[in-house]
């Protein structure tokens, strides 16, 4: 008992205290999760000929995305889609993953003030701190 | 100091950079039979990301609006080379990263 107390001792607040961070995604879910997010395209002419005649001919021009991928670029959804409900108007706000903790945040927050899952800063949004600090000083 | 971009390898590091390359398979089948042209067929595909597909100036499905602001993101933006966060090119090259800070011209900044 004695041990693991002192073992708990010895470590840093840091170690001990939850500090989140992005589970390591470079597995297939993350190789999915990216393709989805970034959106893939597929262009295929494909012909087929029977004794110098073209017989058969096939133009593919596909575009795989997720549903916030494809609502961000204007994609063409299925007819009957109701493209106004909340859900949709959220897809359309720019998001960023959080360096940190992985979760989709608005870009503007994330970038200028913080994540406000993690509570991690950009760079940007530090100096503007900085600046701010200074202001105050003077 | 050289700073590399955590996890340069691995399955999902592997499949951005294929589509950010973008692939192309291009076939020619032949089948003859005594000097006879009987069955040929060609294809011609291509796999790539939104983003290479918008630069090199492939076909989007038919109904794509290509006017969102999303599509002009992609020829303005670039990737920080330490963080590879998005961030305006101009921003990324004058100001510096505005994610993690990098700035290739740090007596200037």
């Amino acid at each position: 008992m004695d041990g693991t107390t002192d073992q708990m001792r010895g470590k840093t607040m840091e170690s001990t205290t939850l500090t989140p961070e992005k589970d390591d995604s470079s597995g297939i879910a993350g190789a999915i999760d990216r393709i989805l997010d970034k959106g893939l395209v597929i262009n295929a002419d494909i012909t087929v000929d029977v004794a110098g005649v073209e017989l058969l001919g096939i133009k593919i021009r596909a575009a795989l995305a997720s549903f916030e991928t494809a609502a961000k670029y204007g994609l063409e959804f299925p007819s009957g889609t109701n493209l106004e409900t909340a859900a949709w108007k959220e897809a359309m706000i720019e998001k960023e993953e959080c360096p940190q903790c992985g979760k989709r945040v608005e870009r503007e927050e994330l970038l200028n003030f913080a994540c406000p899952w993690c509570g991690w800063e950009s760079a940007k949004a530090k100096k503007r701190k900085k600046v701010g600090v200074r202001v105050e000083v003077q | 100091m050289v700073i590399l971009r955590p996890e340069e390898t691995g399955l999902k590091q592997l499949l951005e950079r294929i589509l950010n390359k973008g692939v192309t398979i291009d076939t020619s089948v032949r089948i003859d039979l005594s000097s006879l042209d009987l069955l040929g067929a060609k294809a011609h595909i291509i796999l790539a990301s939104f983003k290479t597909a918008e630069k090199i100036g492939l076909d989007f499905p038919e109904g794509t609006n290509l006017n969102t602001p999303a599509w002009q993101n992609l020829t303005t933006n670039q990737p920080c080379p330490v963080c590879g966060m998005e961030s305006r090119s101009k921003e990324l090259k004058e100001k510096g990263c505005p994610w993690c800070g990098w700035n290739y011209r740090p007596d200037e900044r």
